[in-house]
């Protein structure tokens, strides 16, 4: 059990990082326009160049395979509500990594989330 | 440039790419072939040899590159600490997907969670909403 819970915590971290790295390289690109495929296909070759990405990609896949081996050895109704724990690891990475403000409705609702995503993993 | 909020607009981009992704999932695992026994990790490269030639795979492959772009897309313009509990709305589409097209029975725990997701989501938009007044730094938006 507790093997599986570090697991998870691992897998979360990975992930988390690998988002807060994706955020980085979000910062450095110019904002896309959301119309047009034409400013999608300049995005596209933009977003490869950012060296962010590709660390953040990395976290991600490391994030991913520890995730298997945590479902190999776990049932679904257990990691998918530890697992929500990610929005936690979010908000508070966030915060610290980014600069990002909590405040109280943002706090609200990611734990109404995380309740949720619970009774989902439970039913 | 109106930055950190979530407009209509994103949050279509959003629901879009969860959607997508819940899609890819679904390609995936139609299309993936596992071989018989455990799946070991030198046995890792016949794996995927073996699964190169099935369409549904490659469009799984495709489908998540582009939502990669997209969530990068909507990250240059929200918090990551808005985006990402945002984007929880697959836990959303997913049981309504399976209940109309699979005919799986939704459980009223699983209602109960969706409704608590719903809430939540509406609780950290608001969040969206109220940051620009809230945050005064920079201020050098026209």
């Amino acid at each position: 059990m507790t093997r599986i819970l570090f697991l998870v915590m691992i897998s979360e971290s990975c992930n988390t990082l690998g988002q807060i790295f994706f955020k980085k390289s979000a910062n450095r690109l110019a904002e896309p326009s959301l119309k047009g495929l034409g400013a999608y296909t300049r995005f596209l070759g933009d977003v490869f160049r950012v060296p962010y990405i590709w660390i953040g990609l990395g976290l991600m896949g490391a994030g991913l395979v520890v995730w298997m081996m945590a479902l190999t050895c776990a049932d679904l109704s257990f990691v998918y509500p530890v697992g929500s724990m990610q929005y936690i690891f979010v908000l508070v990475f966030s915060h610290f990594l980014l600069g990002e403000k909590i405040d109280r409705m943002k706090l609200i609702g990611t734990l109404l989330v995380v309740c949720g995503i619970t009774c989902i993993g439970l039913s | 440039m109106k930055k950190n909020r979530l407009t209509w607009s994103i949050l279509l981009l959003i629901v879009t790419n969860d959607t997508c992704d819940s899609l890819a999932q679904l390609l995936m695992k139609k299309g993936l072939v596992a071989p018989a026994g455990s799946l070991g990790f030198h046995e890792i490269f016949g794996f995927l040899s073996h699964n190169a030639g099935s369409w549904m795979v490659w469009l799984g492959v495709l489908i998540y590159t582009l939502n990669f772009l997209i969530w990068i897309a909507v990250l240059s313009r929200l918090d990551l600490s808005i985006a990402v509990p945002v984007a929880s709305t697959n836990y959303i589409t997913l049981p309504i997907l399976a209940m109309i097209f699979l005919h799986e029975q939704v459980s009223w725990l699983r209602w109960a969670g969706i409704a608590l997701i719903i809430a939540g989501i509406h609780f950290v938009s608001k969040s969206a909403r109220l940051e620009p007044a809230a945050q005064s730094r920079g201020g050098g938006q026209p």
